[in-house]
């Protein structure tokens, strides 16, 4: 019956631990009986021939376990694997390309240098880490985004017809463009927070190109008012992306999210220096300061224009 | 050849589906009286539907977590086994799946004729 443990133990390492001791003693009793049986029956002793046939029919381990899985267990599960696919096959080359041109761009200021392999050693490590760093961030909001409509289609409501929304539906969200939203704010953050390095300019000359990290030591100052930022926004566009549609509160919050953005490009801007080329970049910042600013009159604007909400926009 | 394969296959997937419901209605009417998997399997056999045993304990276990079975440890002859039987929602289902299923067999059965 050596092979009955081995079988059960294998089939046991595909369970969820809180089924796994309960399963496999059920199913070493069923198989050693069945393998007892058939032998009586035959006329033969239990051998190893026995058993091996017993199991052979009973199934392979992955797919006996997977029938007692209580639900799929997916990270990333067949309605989102095919996004999934295509956010990896744009980000690739779109990576690769990027790397590319600074390594080109790298070689052209340096036209009298004799041919080396470095730059394309450095250019290759800086894909490579590039690719797993997107690539970690990109399976941790499709698995996110994966739970979240999950436990959508587990609330298990009633479906109403006059929910169904127009044809024409300007609260209709693309969730492939929300999961990239989801994606860049995640990026960012894990950017800011852990690798503020990687936050850097290229500054070309005529002798030398030097890279330097944009982020002073005092910008950490900032961070728990940016961590808490992002933090809302990934929330708000995780319950969107769950409700499938903006509806009038989340219109709202989005709105409070894009005042508090500006509220917080302010503040660094009037505060003391924490860039390199602080000037500059605050310059940069002023502009993305102006843009929100017209971003958040036209969403107030919208809200308090548009009529009552539609039953199809019911919040 | 190829043909013919995938013909036998879709055969096969439609002829599991078919039988998919009608296996729930099987065990939730057996188990008014308690058995344990091999016993019901055997049990099963013996009136003429054969189920593999890969398919038929694992469905002892769903039914079990949907409330519709209840179940126990004992030792017999020696030898742990686990005994299941219907619940009180368990039978109340096997009663009007029985009833979907006189209903559903009389039409499909006219339809055939």
């Amino acid at each position: 019956m050596e092979l009955v443990d081995r079988y059960v133990h294998e089939v046991g390492q595909y369970l969820p631990a809180r089924l796994r001791a309960d399963v496999e003693a059920e199913l070493r009793s069923l198989l050693t009986e069945s393998v007892e049986e058939r032998a009586r029956a035959a006329g033969l002793p239990a051998d190893a021939q026995l058993t091996a046939d017993v199991v052979r029919e009973f199934g392979v381990p992955r797919d006996v376990a997977s029938r007692y899985a209580p639900e799929p267990q997916y990270l990333i599960g067949p309605r989102l694997y095919p996004a999934y696919r295509v956010a990896v096959k744009i980000m690739i080359p779109v990576l690769a390309a990027v790397v590319l041109v600074l390594m080109v761009i790298g070689q052209f200021r340096h036209p009298g240098e004799p041919p080396s392999m470095a730059p394309f050693i450095r250019a290759t490590g800086s894909f490579f880490s590039g690719v797993l760093f997107n690539l970690g961030v990109m399976t941790f909001v499709f698995a996110l985004v994966e739970r979240a409509m999950q436990t959508r289609e587990a609330a298990g409501t009633v479906w109403d017809p006059a929910t169904l929304p127009p044809v024409n539906d300007p609260d209709r969200i693309s969730y492939f463009g929300r999961i990239f939203v989801l994606y860049l704010i995640a990026a960012l953050a894990l950017l800011f927070n852990f690798f503020p390095e990687w936050v850097a300019v290229v500054v070309f000359n005529n002798a030398d190109s030097r890279v330097y990290p944009l982020l002073e030591p005092a910008f950490s100052r900032y961070l728990p008012l940016l961590n808490a930022w992002w933090a809302l926004a990934f929330a708000l566009n995780l319950v969107v992306l769950r409700q499938g549609r903006w509806r009038r509160t989340s219109r709202w919050a989005d709105f409070g999210l894009e005042v508090s953005n500006g509220v917080i490009l302010l503040v660094i801007i009037a505060g003391p220096p924490v860039f390199h080329y602080d000037m500059w970049v605050k310059l940069v910042l002023q502009v993305f300061l102006v843009v929100s600013v017209i971003k958040a009159c036209a969403m107030l604007y919208r809200l308090l224009v548009r009529k009552a909400a539609e039953p199809w926009a019911r919040s | 050849m190829v043909m013919g394969g995938t013909q036998l296959s879709l055969r096969d997937n439609l002829s599991l589906e078919l039988r998919r419901g009608a296996l729930v209605l099987a065990v939730l009417t057996e188990l008014r009286h308690e058995e344990y998997g091999y016993s019901l399997k055997k049990l099963l056999a013996d009136k003429g539907l054969e189920i593999d045993e890969g398919t038929l304990y694992p469905l002892l276990r769903r039914l079990e977590a949907q409330g519709l079975l209840k179940s126990d440890w004992r030792v017999e002859d020696g030898r742990p086994r686990r005994y299941y039987r219907a619940s009180a929602p368990g039978e109340k289902l096997a009663k009007e799946l029985a009833a979907e299923w006189q209903k559903l067999a009389g039409v499909i059965g006219a339809l055939i004729e």
